[in-house]
């Protein structure tokens, strides 16, 4: 199962790597977001460690969205869904394949996104970026598990991209509060520099306890939202 | 239902209605600091509680409809979901109106009340997405799967908000109510007394979908004669 979802995922990533506007235009939704924020400084204005995680965040479930649509409309265009629905392997596989594509691809524009936010929001790094780091790590498992599961709810919809948005983004709240909360530690606060350890593995905890809930939800329920008619 | 369960019903919510009205307006004291603006909490409590009901209903019969494939889950599950939104938005509005009075502002970051708008964000989408056209099998796969991933977060929406920040109050907690013994009758009373209201929603609803279940049903059958 594990290497049929490798083997999907790397057929997944090829298509959506040889295009030219694949990856590009969910890379530029999410740099144009923290770009036009950044218009709303004045000039010497430094923002929030808090303010500028939040946008990167915006960026990347934005991103996420669109990736998760770009993953499930490769069958749906080219009328291949039967053939993944049809796989000598449980349906769980294509769930594991879109979710590794996917986690690959917001690794890739996060790795954008991050010097943007501190280019354009005029962020520094702090000493705790260790937390921040295993805390993206941990969100975008999450979303990623969340995405893979409901991407595949809105395949062959009308509007899948506002419908995808008003699922994911509620259920997303819990761990996007997780995930700016350990952001903003990794970065330099002028104001406040007092990090709470605790606090911080309390969030992880969170992540943590959403990426396990939403992967095995999605193990479990995937089938139910990607078998034929 | 049965004509004698809804007359049952219907007598037990005119007469649990009046009764709370009584108790919340000559029995419970009036509450010293916020006056007669307090008196929102019996009608906010009950609502809310049994939105939290309906939602958990939702989710418990969109598990069974997907492991027993049965349309009487799928109606039941609907009919929760669709009851549990209208009261968690006048839960929304209640608590709203009660916030600007005591706290000074419509809104304000708290885990209960952030938890309370997620899920009727979740549900607002549930509810869109069975408005929507698609195939029904389909359409209530989609809809089970919502209904139990959207319950299924309320606890780490709620978790995740206390931790953010709360101002509030808790109205049970471990060292008692922090409410007077009348109060507390009170509340307890409507809190209860709600059942026969949500039980004939969620009843009424549940018949009203089962006819257009079968009327669809008929409709297809004349249409299959019709081209044969």
């Amino acid at each position: 199962m594990i290497q049929t979802a490798f083997l999907l995922a790397k057929k997944d990533l090829t298509i959506i790597l040889s295009r030219s506007a694949g990856l590009c235009q969910a890379l530029l939704l999410g740099l144009l977001l923290i770009f036009l924020f950044s218009l709303s400084l004045q000039t010497g204005e430094v923002l929030s460690p808090h303010s500028a995680s939040t946008m990167f965040w915006l960026a990347s479930i934005f991103c996420q969205v669109l990736i998760f649509q770009m993953l499930y409309a490769i069958e749906e265009q080219n009328g291949a869904k039967a053939g993944l629905q049809t796989l000598p392997c449980p349906l769980q596989t294509v769930w594991l394949g879109k979710f590794t594509a996917g986690i690959f691809l917001l690794f890739v524009s996060q790795l954008i996104f991050i010097p943007a936010v501190f280019v354009f929001l005029a962020q520094h790094l702090g000493t705790h970026y260790f937390y921040s780091l295993l805390g993206i790590f941990l969100t975008d498992v999450g979303i990623c598990a969340c995405g893979s599961l409901l991407g595949a709810l809105c395949v062959g919809q009308s509007g899948k991209e506002s419908l995808l948005s008003i699922i994911l983004f509620p259920l997303l709240i819990p761990l996007l509060l997780s995930a700016i909360s350990l952001s903003s530690v990794g970065l330099l606060d002028l104001q406040n520099s007092f990090v709470d350890i605790t606090q911080i593995y309390q969030w992880l905890g969170i992540a943590l306890a959403f990426d396990c809930i939403f992967s095995a939800v999605g193990l479990i329920l995937f089938p139910y939202l990607y078998h034929g008619e | 239902m049965k004509k004698s369960v809804s007359l049952c019903l219907a007598a037990g919510i005119i007469l649990s209605a009046v009764i709370s009205q009584f108790l919340i307006y000559f029995y419970a004291p009036m509450e010293q600091t916020l006056g007669l603006a307090q008196k929102i909490f019996y009608y906010h409590l009950p609502v809310a509680w049994w939105a939290f009901v309906s939602f958990f209903f939702s989710a418990l019969f969109a598990i069974l409809y997907l492991v027993k494939k049965s349309q009487r889950f799928n109606i039941l599950s609907h009919a929760n979901a669709e009851v549990g939104f209208v009261l968690a938005s006048l839960t929304l509005i209640t608590g709203s109106l009660w916030g600007k009075h005591s706290w000074g502002v419509w809104w304000t970051w708290d885990p209960k009340l952030t938890t309370a708008l997620i899920l009727w964000f979740i549900f607002a989408s549930y509810l869109i997405i069975r408005s929507m056209p698609m195939p029904k099998e389909q359409k209530n796969n989609i809809c089970a799967v919502i209904a139990i991933i959207g319950f299924m977060d309320v606890p780490l929406v709620f978790f995740a908000t206390r931790l953010w920040r709360s101002i509030h109050p808790a109205v049970f907690h471990s060292n008692g109510t922090g409410l007077e013994p009348e109060m507390v009758h009170t509340i307890i009373f409507c809190v209860l007394s709600f059942v026969f209201l949500w039980f004939w929603l969620v009843s009424y609803r549940k018949q009203q979908l089962t006819q257009e279940l079968k009327l669809e049903t008929i409709k297809t059958k004349l249409l299959y004669e019709e081209e044969q």
